[in-house]
């Protein structure tokens, strides 16, 4: 090989290499990276499968952007459980700082789990928010006891929900208001039913709502789930899916994935009964045209689960000033009047009215109810959530039982 | 050669280490996770699985299906198509699929034939009279075909394409000229002679969609039944698990994944065998296959209808998507949306632009890389015997993803480089690049060397006749590889999700999250641009060629 030619093909080899380095950092500014070291920048990770709710948060994204420079980034989850993964293996290697969450959209026997392996900061943050003084935990309990695990202040209230049922007036007069009656209903109306798979969130409070309905000892739930015996506690649910799911859409071999997937079947007529875990859920359905105007939604007349969901800052949370600022924003009678519009997602405050100033107060009063949105006093009965340890008791009795056929 | 050794620790470490990321989990040991003694309880937790079986059986028998079906189709289609010389058509519908991601094609099988999709309500409910959708296992079904077929959808155009580039290294006409001389019809001359020369020289492409089959998750998450889900899916579930017990559960299933695939491959190449000793055995015999013509024409019609069909249903799964991003209000039984408008592509904009800007972004540079270290592997490699060690850089595409992008991922998050750009565009380009040599490769070597002769005796140094004359000149082949790159990146599920950790979205994870909610319409968004992007890359290519061609025009006509 001659001089010159290994010349040449040096240079060949660097000019070549120069471009694509070149192609790979004029781009590199732009993009949208997953690492960010600047505290203004807050990675909120939140389940991503609601167009609506997608939509509010980048609303508040905008806001904050506005007024507090700081850039919200929605990092959509398939599930919750995904990101309490990664937290726990950035907690094994080591990762005490700088870790890829900030804020995280929990409740529930999520947060319990996060709270007993230590995954979030330490320090009552949530109770010293300004915007914490519009709460009232006197008439709302759940804002201080998540399905009864005291919050101590390690994650900040933002929403509330309560299991709610929808049907298509159009084909179904009177829905049934009960477990049993809702059995009755679907063996006389087979094909019509069905729930999200668990571990689905909605799915698996769907199991529980039938099991606190047909338990004869509720008491029993409130207890951690090892401290009783589940396969007699649990016989009751059993019983009672045994009994239906050969009466399922699909025959009960097939299960929507979450309930916006629900909601879409009753939308399309496939079933006639949905549920959400969102009063509003059937009226917004409507608003965006998912759902034929006929539907409404109902209760059973023993009450349906509720409970309040939260927003926390993870122990390794790389910019957590920030997302403290953020958890703020979002309990502000501003955004949570916004959130609580059936329009744009219809999710109720957990503000106390009595707390916030006439002003607001009022526009909160003015707020549309949508046409399959239930009162506020029809919605009173509620049941509590049992201990979070039966969830997962739950969610793997029910996949071996029905989860595979 | 320093280059060559460097692209193969590009291609080859990352795999190795992947494969070492599974291993030591799967057995029960990875300090990082708190875990430092070997033990038996990942195996003993994976086997307590419920329906476990179940799930091997459902990844195999898709994979060994479809791939069947699609690799024989193919044969036998080029067979026909060739000799009659007028299969153009044929090809022509076909190819466009080829840059249609895998969940593309999926999203629109389901918009088109699960009971409440667009094929029955378009004859509801006036021939069916339905008012309301049955209650079918249509899409998904309760046996995996409906992933059979989505695959057979994307997978027949690439060995189609494998195929004909195989042909062209066949002196297909004087072998077939020889068969006839002793009496041989085209088509048994064809299958005696040219089909086992053709299975060889595909060995690999098959081996390619057969492990991809194997492994597949986008597509399965939305065609395949769910109780339970194949294998592959299961690895994923295990892996998103809050439970960190889980993960090395995963680990398991990533090696027996690993296993399954040679299973498949096995079952695979004993059957190829056999069918060969059995060619044998027929042409020992000298059996020269007569049938009547009109058999012929019939069995002629079948297989192009066989072959067509799935590429006709994923088209007009195209066509049902299109409809949904337009569709305000579109309920069944209608045969069209009641309410048209663009509310789905402004609102779901404001939260499509951004993957839409990563997937192009990402697809662009990965592409690109990809297309540079193929330029300079094959300008580095003269000689026959290093092409040994070219088969390095296929095996990306010869193990099931999850196997060793779950291992991979597992030490991205111990360096702490999970979720960088850069790990994430690396990641790419193992799948990228492959392809790109695939597409390139053939062309680069039968360059007519005179050419650059020419240059050199007029003087010119090698950097001037490589920039002048030999890249002009494959500037065709180039583009082509370099749109066939962009279109691998942007169809990638996995590698997406695990060297970004689940925190880079692109067009394709933002597409299997949308295809488990109520927006249809968002979806439809979403997959009418995941159509659209590698379409315009194919057709910029194109114009820039046909910009570039036109000082020839000159040379053509006058």
């Amino acid at each position: 090989m001659s001089f010159s030619s290994i010349i040449s093909r040096g240079i060949k080899l660097i000019i070549v290499l120069l471009i694509a380095v070149l192609l790979i950092f004029v781009g590199f500014k732009f993009i949208h990276r997953g690492h960010h070291h600047e505290e203004h920048k807050v990675a909120f990770n939140a389940w991503g499968g609601s167009p609506a709710i997608n939509e509010y948060i980048a609303w508040a994204g905008a806001r904050l952007k506005d007024k507090h420079h700081i850039t919200l980034e929605h990092v959509k989850l398939n599930e919750t459980a995904d990101a309490i993964t990664r937290i726990l293996a950035e907690k094994a290697s080591g990762k005490t700082a700088g870790g890829s969450v900030d804020l995280i959209w929990v409740n529930g026997e999520n947060f319990a789990k996060m709270k007993r392996e230590g995954l979030l900061r330490a320090d009552a943050w949530a109770f010293e928010l300004p915007n914490f003084e519009y709460t009232n935990a006197d008439k709302l309990p759940g804002i201080i006891t998540d399905f009864g695990t005291p919050t101590d202040g390690l994650e900040s209230p933002w929403g509330r929900a309560q299991l709610v049922f929808g049907y298509d007036s159009a084909h179904l007069p009177e829905p049934p208001r009960s477990a049993a009656a809702l059995a009755a209903w679907i063996k006389a109306n087979p094909g019509r039913f069905s729930y999200p798979k668990p571990p689905d969130f909605t799915g698996t409070s769907f199991l529980k709502q039938i099991l606190l309905e047909t338990t004869p000892n509720r008491a029993q739930f409130m207890q951690p789930a090892d401290s009783v015996d589940s396969e007699t506690a649990l016989a009751p649910l059993w019983a009672w899916l045994d009994e239906v799911h050969p009466h399922l859409w699909r025959g009960g071999r097939a299960f929507p994935a979450n309930y916006t997937a629900l909601v879409q079947l009753l939308g399309d007529g496939e079933i006639a009964i949905a549920m959400a875990f969102n009063p509003t859920e059937f009226s917004n359905g409507i608003a965006q045209g998912i759902l034929p105007d006929s539907v409404r939604s109902y209760i059973h007349d023993a009450g349906t689960l509720a409970n309040v969901h939260f927003v926390a800052i993870p122990f390794n949370a790389n910019a957590p000033h920030a997302a403290m600022k953020v958890a703020n924003f979002l309990l502000s009678p501003k955004a949570q009047l916004r959130k609580a519009d059936s329009d744009i997602w219809g999710d109720p405050t957990v503000l106390d009215m009595d707390a916030l100033p006439d002003k607001i107060r009022k526009k909160f009063s003015e707020l549309p109810r949508g046409v399959a949105t239930l009162a506020e006093s029809d919605l009173g009965k509620t049941i509590a959530e049992p201990h979070p340890s039966w969830v997962g008791v739950i969610e793997s009795a029910w996949t071996r039982r029905y989860g595979v056929q | 050669m320093r280059a060559r050794v460097a692209l193969l620790g590009f291609c080859a470490l990352p795999v190795l280490a992947g494969l070492g990321g599974i291993a030591f989990p799967a057995m029960g040991w990875f300090p990082p996770l708190g875990r430092d003694g070997f033990s038996l309880a990942p195996l003993q937790g994976f086997l307590a699985q419920p329906g476990l079986w179940d799930s091997l059986w459902l990844s195999l028998m898709t994979a060994l299906l479809s791939t069947f079906l699609a690799y024989w189709l193919a044969m036998l289609l080029l067979a026909f198509l060739h000799h009659e010389g007028r299969g153009g058509w044929i090809f022509r519908l076909i190819s466009p699929l080829l840059s249609v991601p895998h969940i593309t094609v999926a999203v629109g099988f389901l918009f088109l034939l699960q009971p409440s999709g667009w094929l029955l309500r378009l004859i509801s409910p006036w021939l069916t009279g339905w008012v309301r959708p049955p209650d079918f296992h249509l899409v998904p079904d309760l046996y995996g075909m409906a992933l059979v077929i989505g695959l057979l959808a994307k997978e027949l155009p690439f060995l189609l394409l494998m195929g004909l580039a195989a042909l062209s290294q066949i002196p297909v006409r004087a072998h077939l000229d020889r068969a006839a001389g002793l009496g041989y019809g085209a088509l048994a001359g064809w299958f005696y002679v040219i089909q086992p020369q053709l299975s060889e020289r595909l060995r690999m492409p098959v081996l390619i969609v057969l492990v991809f089959a194997v492994s597949v998750v986008d597509m399965a998450v939305v065609l395949a039944p769910s109780t339970p889900p194949p294998l592959a899916v299961r690895i994923l579930e295990w892996y998103r698990d809050s439970d960190l017990d889980f993960q090395f559960i995963a680990a398991v299933g990533a090696v027996v994944q690993l296993g399954l695939a040679a299973v498949a491959g096995g079952i695979w190449f004993v059957g190829g065998a056999l069918m060969l000793r059995g060619v044998k055995a027929l042409s020992a015999r000298g059996v020269r296959f007569r049938v009547d013509v009109w058999f012929a024409r019939l069995g002629r019609r079948m297989l192009l209808t066989l072959g067509v069909l799935p590429c006709l249903l994923s088209l007009a799964g195209g066509v049902a998507i299109c409809i949904w991003s337009v569709a305000d209000v579109w309920r069944f039984p209608s045969a069209l949306p009641q309410d048209w408008g663009l509310r789905a592509w402004s609102v779901g904009g404001g939260g499509l632009h951004i993957p839409t800007f990563n997937s192009l972004y990402l697809g662009l540079s990965a592409s690109a890389l990809s297309v540079v270290l193929a330029i300079l592997w094959l300008e580095n490699q003269p000689k026959q015997a290093a092409r040994r060690w070219e088969s390095i850089i296929y095996v990306p595409l010869l193990l099931p993803q999850a196997s060793f992008l779950f291992g991979l991922q597992i030490l991205l998050i111990f360096l702490g480089l999970d979720g960088a750009f850069l790990t994430l565009l690396w990641a790419h380009s193992l799948f990228v690049f492959p392809y790109v040599m695939l597409s390139l490769g053939a062309s680069w070597r039968r360059f007519d060397r005179r050419y650059s002769d020419v240059g050199m005796t007029l003087g010119k140094g090698a950097m001037a006749r490589f920039f002048h004359i030999k890249l002009p000149m494959l500037m065709v082949p180039i583009l082509t590889a370099f749109a066939v790159g962009f279109a691998v990146s942007i169809a990638l599920y996995l590698p997406t999700i695990f060297a970004s950790n689940g925190r880079f979205i692109t067009l394709t994870t933002e597409s299997v999250v949308l295809a488990s909610s109520a927006s249809r319409q968002a979806l439809g968004v979403a997959s009418v641009m995941q159509m659209a992007l590698p379409l315009l890359v194919f057709l910029g290519c194109d114009l820039y060629m046909r910009w570039r061609g036109r000082r020839f025009d000159y040379f053509r006509h006058g």
